[in-house]
């Protein structure tokens, strides 16, 4: 067991461990059933991309692969606020307005449910 | 030292890697936007901080220590204003909590 | 001249960053971190910020402190079979007034375990906080109000 096994055996498992929480993210990217939903896991993504670049900095070596990480962070940012400030200044878009859109009203399709999201679409806008 | 070095950078390694995890399972579990923030938002930056920290450890040197250190105080800074920023904008734009919810004094507010 | 304390902290961030103590990259850095100043001045003139580093080192740790257990928390919750949660969005009324108090509250909020904070109200008077457990809001408010709010105050003021 030498300090070099150790870190690759943890580098491997830490990559491996990225891996499925890149897949279920990306699941929830295709999936998710709100803008903003996809938006978190957009963000999520990012934060998953550093992890991997961390990784790949300790199994090859190359210390360039932190400052690339650092500024993967500083776009990843700026690209989430930019999506919620269309958020912001847009509305809800038309996909989620379908009351089925979302697993919160999927079990509420009551007629009485449907008048109350009204209002809160109007303010949307 | 040198085995001292790789173990904790191992084990930064692990518990990063756990954390991204759960955040990812957290993000496919939860039931709606504001609930799945708070998994991206703590679980996942926590995770790419602690990786960030062990490539900055396993370099051995101090300005790349110092760089990946920044990088880290970046991140715990802006994950809160990102969060609330995405949280912000799905209620302003009318995206409901989930039907577990409940209380909600911000609809109540815009209601009056 | 109000600059050039902060521009002499940034030089010396920048000297540890790119691994270099030589004099002209000092200088260097220090004329980077008075533009960046320079640039920002608007936002700190007239505003008279008490400067505690030993306190604002106490809020630095307390940070960390948070967000480590409230990630520990999600994680718990999540890898959880049957997830408890009763979300909610519950008002919590200001004492802090200031830009800068708000934000850092706001932020401490977020990493605060099960909180996030969602929306300031447009009088300043109430931050709107999401809460994974939003069965006991009174007791939740007296917690923020006793723990980070007086910690800001203390740091800030």
């Amino acid at each position: 067991m030498t300090a070099h096994t150790i870190v690759l055996a943890a580098s491997s498992f830490a990559l491996f461990m990225m891996c499925v929480a890149f897949f279920l993210t990306a699941w929830r990217v295709i999936k998710g059933p709100t803008l903003p939903d996809r938006i978190v896991a957009l963000d999520m993504l990012v934060a998953i991309a550093i992890g991997f670049l961390a990784v790949v900095a300790i199994k090859t070596g190359f210390n360039l692969y932190v400052d690339i990480a650092i500024s993967l962070g500083l776009v990843g940012f700026l690209a989430t606020v930019a999506l919620a400030r269309f958020v912001l200044s847009q509305g809800m878009p038309e996909d989620d307005r379908d009351p089925l859109a979302s697993p919160a009203a999927r079990g509420a399709r009551l007629p009485e449910q449907r008048r109350k999201r009204s209002p809160a679409k109007r303010k949307g806008r | 030292m040198d085995i001292l070095l790789a173990l904790v950078v191992a084990v930064l390694l692990v518990v990063g890697g756990l954390f991204a995890l759960l955040a990812a399972i957290g993000i496919v579990r939860l039931p709606d936007v504001y609930t799945r923030m708070h998994a991206a938002s703590k679980a996942g930056t926590v995770g790419s901080s602690l990786m960030l920290v062990a490539a900055g450890l396993h370099s051995g040197e101090f300005a790349t220590f110092a760089r990946a250190f920044a990088g880290v105080v970046f991140f715990i800074l802006t994950a809160p204003v990102a969060a609330h920023l995405v949280a912000k904008a799905a209620h302003q734009a009318g995206y409901r909590l989930s039907r577990g919810a409940v209380c909600d004094d911000m609809r109540d507010k815009a209601k009056n | 001249m109000k600059l050039v304390i902060p521009a002499v902290v940034f030089a010396m961030i920048w000297a540890a960053v790119t691994g270099s103590l030589s004099p002209l990259n000092v200088i260097l850095g220090f004329l980077l971190g008075l533009l960046a100043l320079w640039l920002i001045r608007r936002d700190f003139a007239g505003n008279r910020t008490a400067f505690r580093p030993l306190r604002l080192l106490a809020l630095a740790a307390l940070f960390v402190k948070e967000l480590a257990l409230s990630a520990w928390r999600v994680a718990v919750l999540v890898a959880s079979p049957r997830m408890a949660l009763r979300p909610g969005i519950f008002a919590f009324p200001l004492t802090v007034d200031r830009d800068i108090e708000i934000t850092l509250l706001a932020n401490l909020i977020t990493l605060t375990p099960g909180t996030l904070s969602v929306d300031v109200s447009d009088d300043r008077r109430f931050l709107y906080v999401h809460a994974l457990d939003c069965s006991d809001p009174v007791a939740t408010r007296r917690d923020i109000a006793d723990g980070f709010e007086r910690k800001i105050l203390e740091a800030l003021r």
